[in-house]
């Protein structure tokens, strides 16, 4: 009996003292580092921009976005050349209505291709705000920290320019918003939004190099010449004729630019970044698998459809740019592929296709057979070309009351296109400025057709209304001058952005 | 449950005298599941003479009158009467009574008497779930607890349910957390539910909020099946064998319908004689078969004092009603315990499963657009190249034939050990160790094929993927139980922490020497064409829980929990959440005023309020800027690839936990010694700082909407349930579930008082708001069809309307038809859920039926929205407008554009009832079977919702969303729910 009851308090005593460590085995925690969690293989934005590394990371990714859907597929050319006269929408009747909306005029603000271009075009900016706001912070190398900046500059006033010219007042973004700012942003007169794409290529043209100035593995950066350009046509959009002219001439004058000997040379593999470019987005087809990470899908959706190109078939040349060359003009065959034609490369014939009505293709854009499947597009994105320079300048001169210097840079121009035959697209010699202003429009549009100008240019003469109703009945001039803001966007901001006229 | 009463009575264990005349001998077993019952009350009637049936529910008896009637009584069974008749042998099957008020329930990290309980906890024992055939608990659950919506996440095979307790109180996820024997986990499907003994829906604040910060959408307690001490061991096995087919079929235009309506569209071509084409192809014929399904379970159930123990294995196969998908599992399950001393005992309950699924690609919607002009292949045997249209619709046979090899591995080895230590008399220590490893292995191979310029593949491709989970827990509780006088508390405290880690690695490469199963490894592709991923996440958790449950005489009792959870997913400043909740409740059945009421047996009554929370967020990052890179630059002449990496998408370090606070009233009554008992609860469930990802305007620029703390969402409504249960020779049951619901937006932050989401043709189709439910649709309202140049001229409209295009409502009537003009067109959140079971035994036969019923809500068919072809229609078309036909109801024939826009011509009643299950079942008299040395055997045949009544003009009007809730009840042609007939047989040995 006694030993039971002290083996019951030995029994006890243990399970006392087991008891008490167990206590303090609930009692105690784990240090905080234990619920100390990062992503796994990714950078994070709270180590970012801290090296030289990062600058040129974080300004290499604005480049990409280019290359996107949204930048340079349906969006970029449905309201660029399918919404112009310059072309129709293509592949089969059925396919893709809201590109044909965009072609006929029907479309509204719910619009997926005016939509994804917006949205795309945001997208971007914010990539470049980070890299124009965070980069100056950065302990790195002073000169290509300025470059970089100037690059994302350049890169956000291209931006910024192309939708102000498409929607007019926008909101101007320049910063990563905060949570309270999603909802209120309201439209930003386009003349503050034109201030600022000024001031971000004058900072641009201080600091960028020349094109021959790049190291060759940085060829494709924004250059001194490629602000130089796209500041001259903020200049012609604001008819500031003189200021476009100085741009025009500097670049004209740096020697670092020429026209291709052969035209349609700029439009194939060997004319990439060739003497005529100002600037482009590059682009590779790096393996066979889907898209690689240097392709872009803009030779796919304006590729000849069916064998052997699997394109798409979208942006037609129309009739109406057909008809507007002058006869013997070697710049058409250059822009479209007909049925029956033999494919630049040589490679097949185009066969004709029963479900497409008037079929042609976009020859500037088509690239030969390559490694990739069709979304995987290694053609460059031509944006600015010297023959553009040089038809802008010809256009401030006129303006300005200088035919002569006009004469001399279209008559460049001509001359190039008509090569060795003398017996066509004669030099221009009129010195009357309405008529030399008329000639200019229809070289503009021959020379830089299918090339996603057109839009602009006519908006930019004040034109859409008298050339868009001809081609296209349902355009109505007080509305369709400016694209509709997405209904979405109205939407979540509960109305602070106010729509367009007539949407 | 069984193992507590088997302790409750062992310790009990008294002889009773007895003055020995004639011995009587025998055996008490539950009726139902012919388990031994341990220490039934057996009395002698006018008499004081008793004993209690022994471990094996053997009794021996010496009884003293001639011939005497013996009494057994045994808590939450009827008691039984039975004259000896000059018998000295007995055996007796006693009915679990119908009152439920006695049963012993699991809470999180304990289990209370149900009489005690304060908080709104359901109960289903396992029984009740096996009766539907699926592989998992979370179907099986559909209409069977108050509160409880369930609908299937989809009809593959193997697909789980969405779940939701007591409305949808948040915008992301609201899925419920599933506690599997302690281990907290979000994936139940692991469970076959044959294993399950019970499961407990904790409902209100006062039962989830020991669940913390996991809490807020509610707890499933799943409980396996523990042994029980016997002295030979119970052998169960069972098999079923069923074959599903689909509910019904879309009803969309035959061949000479199509052709007819084709010709209405401008078009380059026209079918010359459309009457000519007859009936032509219904693709869901080319789609859907009828699949088997099967299963086989064999279980061992026994122990000895020192040791219980429950062994099964489970085969389930399933093909899907969709050609090429099947799923099978293999679970395999060990749960055991252990008593180690007299104050220590460990355990264990794990489980092992192995899947293999086989992926049909998606057809739905393909055979739903297909033109019924085109055969699945042409005359010479060729899949048929349906962009004959110019469409780029895709042929469903050919994707069936060449997609189809696409096979999913996955294992998962679960559970959780414990050691239970008891000290200092009232005190036990426990610390519980869970595990969750799981693995899963994808491979997906496309061979060459062309179809059409869309519905090709050029390159064959090897697709594989592995993936894996280790999740772990390690619970530390000390429980403090002490009974003196009238007063009764137990007391819980204890500290928890958890990681959660996933890693995935992958690849694919092209040009393979064949297709041979053989050959399909990365390896003998062509190594240029190689692509690969790697990739992890993980999440950390520590917590603090406490809880005091205090009862006085019985009659009033008193709970309050508190549990402190810190999470990694939030910033440190950000990371601790504190979630208290309080009850109370009174059991009034022994107060004098309830005694005096003759028909009223029980009564008791209880109030609860507490705060739970959810940490839920579409990453485990959310608060942590990701900088994504491979954007990469193409510089240089010869185009290289330059890294880009930046920030694409914006993050939010603000964000902080999203609180839900619930208040719940409840009665529970028994009527009529016990047959008839109700439940009723009230509750008011509010949601605060709802984490979700809303969408913000493009201009902002991120590419992805961050993840904020946004809004407040109200729900309130009832979980009524009541069950009448008869005993005797004809034995009946009948019960009702009605849960009504109303969701409330209350409040959305930033100052916005709406939410758009679901972009269909280029329109928000859904719109969260503050007054309304969760995801109302929204869009345009049909006022009729434009009949003449008069009413074009008329009325409001966009511009480009034609004749027998649709008339949209000017709804603000200001003249003008704009975007202003949508409004609120329904809701996607059912306000009442409604369930009926009946049950009937006789002479060993068994009837049961269960009714499901979902009411007051919408569904909208996307899948009719969308035209980026010429796709077939549904039959509606054949009413419309043409100049000969002047409909008022269907507009003419356009592809796409304005009679597409969203509007509530696309949105149509969901309301439903259906025949979830029936059955029949025939138990084989004792006399026979054993004879046979069977114990048990009973055969059945049931079907499964062979009978639906639904406006819905699809398949099942069930389109819930596990990612978010505001984005819900869309149709986009997913994979349809499937009716089924089954025949079984249960072997118990």
């Amino acid at each position: 009996m006694k030993n039971n009851i002290r083996s019951g308090a030995i029994h006890k005593n243990i399970t006392f003292r087991l008891g008490l460590i167990l206590l303090l085995a609930v009692v105690s925690s784990c240090g905080e580092d234990f619920l100390e969690r990062k992503p796994k293989g990714q950078l994070t934005f709270d180590t970012f921009f801290e090296t030289s590394d990062h600058a040129v990371w974080a300004t290499n990714a604005i480049y990409q976005k280019f290359r996107t859907w949204e930048m340079c597929a349906f969006p970029w050319i449905g309201i660029t050349d399918i919404i112009s006269d310059d072309a129709d929408k293509g592949s089969t009747p059925t396919d893709a209505l809201y590109m044909l909306q965009l072609d006929q005029f029907s479309f509204d603000a719910t619009n997926e291709g005016i939509n994804g271009a917006w949205s795309g075009h945001y997208q971007l900016i914010f990539r470049a705000n980070l890299a124009i706001n965070n980069i100056p912070g950065i302990d790195m190398d002073e000169e290509l920290r300025n470059r970089l900046v100037g690059e994302a500059k350049f890169l956000r006033a291209y931006t910024y320019f192309r939708l102000v010219q498409w929607f007019g007042d926008i909101p101007l973004v320049t910063s990563s918003l905060s949570q309270d700012e999603y909802y209120n942003q309201t439209r930003t007169s386009k003349e503050v939004v034109y201030d600022l794409i000024e001031q971000d290529l004058l900072d641009a043209i201080a600091v960028l190099p020349e094109k021959s100035d790049y190291p060759a593995a940085d060829l494709g950066r924004a250059t001194k010449g490629a602000a130089r350009g796209m500041l001259a046509k903020l200049y012609m959009v604001k008819q500031q004729f003189a200021d476009a002219i100085v741009q025009c001439d500097s670049i004209i004058l740096s020697g670092e630019y020429m026209m291709l000997t052969r035209y349609s040379d700029n439009f194939l593999r060997v004319g990439e970044h060739g003497a005529e470019s100002i600037f482009e987005i590059s682009a590779v087809a790096e393996q066979a698998a889907i898209a690689g990470p240097g392709a872009t899908p803009f030779n796919m959706v304006q590729g000849v459809r069916g064998v052997p190109n699997l394109g798409f078939g979208f942006n037609r040349p129309s009739d109406d740019l057909v008809a507007d060359y002058e006869a013997g003009d070697p710049r058409r065959q250059a822009t479209i592929i007909y049925v029956g034609e033999v494919l630049p490369d040589g490679s097949t014939i185009v066969q004709d296709n029963p479900e497409v009505l008037n079929e042609r293709y976009n020859q500037k854009a088509w690239v030969p057979a390559h490694a990739g499947l069709n979304d995987n597009g290694p053609g460059n994105i031509r944006i600015l070309r010297y023959s553009d320079i040089l038809l802008l300048a010809a256009e401030a001169y006129n303006e300005e009351g200088n035919p002569g210097k006009a004469l001399e840079y279209l008559n460049l121009v001509r001359a190039r296109a008509r090569g060795n035959n003398n017996f066509i697209l004669p030099d221009i010699t009129t010195m009357d400025k309405t008529e030399l202003r008329e000639i200019l429009y229809h070289e503009r549009r021959v020379e830089l057709a299918m090339e996603q100008h057109r839009w602009f240019d006519l908006a930019r003469w004040g034109r859409l209304a008298d050339v868009m109703p001809l081609v296209q009945p349902n355009f109505v001039a007080s509305k369709h001058i400016l694209l509709p803001i997405p209904q979405s966007e109205i939407d979540l901001t509960g109305g602070a952005l106010v729509q367009n006229n007539g949407y | 449950m069984k193992t507590l009463r088997i302790l409750f009575y062992s310790l009990l264990w008294l002889p009773f005298t007895s003055i020995a005349q004639t011995t009587v001998t025998g055996m008490v077993l539950d009726a139902n599941s012919n388990e031994p019952l341990i220490g039934v009350t057996i009395l002698e009637a006018q008499t004081d003479h008793g004993t209690l049936t022994d471990l094996d529910g053997r009794f021996v008896f010496a009884v003293t009158s001639a011939d005497p009637t013996l009494i057994f009584r045994y808590t939450g069974y009827t008691t039984v009467e039975v004259k000896l008749d000059g018998r000295d042998q007995l055996e007796i099957r006693m009915a679990e009574e119908a009152t439920l008020f006695d049963q012993i329930v699991v809470v999180g990290y304990g289990t209370q008497k149900k009489s005690d309980l304060t908080g709104a906890v359901s109960s289903v024992k396992g029984k009740d779930l096996a009766r539907i055939p699926t592989s998992n608990v979370e179907q099986a659950l559909q209409g069977k607890v108050s509160g409880v919506y369930v609908a299937p996440s989809s009809g593959s095979p193997g697909a789980g349910a969405v779940i939701r307790i007591r409305g949808t109180g948040t915008l992301n996820n609201a899925n419920p957390l599933y506690v599997i024997d302690g281990m907290i986990t979000y994936d139940a499907s692991n469970v076959n539910p044959e294993d399950v003994e019970s499961i407990e829906v904790l409902k209100d604040a006062s039962a989830a909020a020991i669940y913390g910060s996991r809490g807020a959408n509610g707890v499933i307690l799943i409980t396996t099946k523990g042994g029980k001490t016997r002295d030979k061991a119970s052998i169960t096995a069972s098999a079923y064998y069923g074959v599903q087919q689909i509910t019904n079929y879309i009803d969309v235009l035959n061949a000479s319908e199509f052709a007819s309506a084709y010709n209405d569209l401008p078009s380059l071509d026209y079918f010359p004689n459309p009457d000519s084409l007859g009936v032509g192809t219904n693709y869901q014929d080319e789609i859907f078969r009828n699949a088997p399904i099967s299963n086989f379970t064999l279980s061992a159930n026994g122990g000895s004092e020192q040791y219980q123990y429950n062994f099964s294995g489970n085969y389930f196969s399933q093909d899907g009603i969709i050609e090429n998908s099947h799923y099978d599992r293999l679970t395999f399950r060990i749960n055991g315990e252990f008593k180690l001393n007299t104050y220590m005992s460990i355990g264990h309950n794990v489980s092992y499963s192995a899947i293999r699924e086989d992926v049909a690609p998606g057809v739905v919607n393909t055979a739903y657009r297909m033109p019924p002009t085109l055969t699945p292949r042409d005359s010479t045997g060729d899949f048929t190249d349906p962009t004959f249209f110019g469409l780029p619709v895709a042929n469903p046979s050919a994707d069936l034939f060449y997609k189809s090899n696409n096979h999913n591995n996955a294992s998962r080895l679960f559970g959780n050990m414990y050691a239970d230590i008891h000290f200092l008399k009232n005190f036990t220590f426990r610390s519980n160790f869970g595990f969750d490893k799981g693995n899963r292995a994808s491979q997906y191979f496309e061979p060459v094929f062309e179809v059409s310029a869309s519905q090709l593949n050029k390159n064959d491709r090897l697709s594989v993927g592995t993936s894996s989970n280790n999740d772990w827990i390690w619970e530390q509780t000390v429980t403090y139980d002490r009974t003196w006088k009238a007063h009764h508390i137990t007391a819980l405290a204890g500290y928890t922490a958890e990681e959660r880690e996933n890693t995935s690695l992958g690849g694919s490469r092209e040009n393979f020497p064949g297709s041979a199963q053989e050959l399909l490894y990365l390896s003998a592709g062509n190594d240029t064409t190689q692509m690969n991923y790697q990739g992890a996440s993980d999440e950390a958790l520590t917590s603090n829980l406490f809880r005091v449950n205090y009862t006085f005489k019985s009659k009033y009792l008193l709970t309050a929990s508190l549990r402190i959870d810190r999470s990694s997913r939030f910033t440190k400043a950000n990371r601790t959440g504190t979630f208290p909740s309080a009850s109370v409740g009174w059991n009034m059945t022994d107060e004098p005023f309830v005694q005096d009421l003759n028909f009223l047996d029980r009564l008791k009554v209880r109030a609860s309020y507490g705060e739970l929370g959810n940490q839920a967020a579409s990453s485990r990052y959310p608060s942590t800027g990701a900088v994504t890179s491979g954007l990469y630059g193409v510089f240089g002449a010869s185009e290289s690839l330059n890294q880009g990496a930046t920030l694409i998408s914006l993050s939010n370090a603000d964000l902080q936990w999203e609180t839900s606070r619930q208040a719940d009233i409840g009665v529970e009554v028994g009527f009529f010694d016990g047959r008839l008992a109700v439940e009723v609860d009230w509750y008011n469930r509010n949601t605060f700082d709802i984490i979700a990802a809303v969408p913000i305007p493009d201009y902002v620029g991120s590419q992805d909407d961050p993840v904020v703390n946004t809004a407040q969402i109200r729900n309130q409504g009832w979980d009524i349930s009541a069950n009448w249960r008869e005993g005797g020779t004809v034995a009946y049951n009948f019960g009702v579930i009605v849960s009504p619901v109303t969701n409330t937006v209350e409040k959305l932050a930033n100052g916005r008082n709406e939410i758009f989401a679901a972009n269909i043709n280029g329109e928000f189709a859904s719109h969260t708001v503050v007054g309304l439910p969760i995801g109302g649709f929204y869009g345009y309202k049909v006022a009729g069809i434009f009949q003449s140049e008069e009413e074009l001229d008329m009325s409001p409209k966009f511009g480009d309307e034609k004749i027998g295009d649709i008339r949209f409502a000017d709804t603000n009537l200001d003249g003008i038809l704009n975007g202003d003009d949508r409004t609120y067109l329904g809701s996607p959140i059912p306000k009442l859920t409604y369930s009926f079971t009946a049950g009937v035994e006789w002479n060993g036969f068994d009837l049961n039926a269960d009714v499901l019923g979902v009411s007051g809500y919408s569904v909208f068919n996307a899948k009719e929205t969308l035209r980026v072809g010429v796709y077939n229609w549904e039959s509606h078309v054949i009413d419309r407008w043409t100049p000969d036909n002047p409909s008022q109801t269907e507009p003419r024939l356009i592809n796409g554009g304005h009679n597409y826009r969203v509007s509530d011509r696309f949105i149509q009643d969901g309301d439903f009832i259906r025949l979830r299950n029936l059955s029949l079942g025939y138990t084989i008299p004792s006399r026979v079977t054993t004879k046979a040395k069977l114990d048990r055997l009973r055969v059945y045949v049931s079907g499964t919702n062979i009978w639906t009544k639904q406006k819905y003009s699809g398949y099942s009007p069930e389109f819930p969303n596990a990612g978010n809730t505001y984005e819900v009840g869309f149709d986009f042609g997913g994979y349809p729910v499937a009716k089924s007939w089954q025949a079984g047989i249960e072997i118990q040995f």
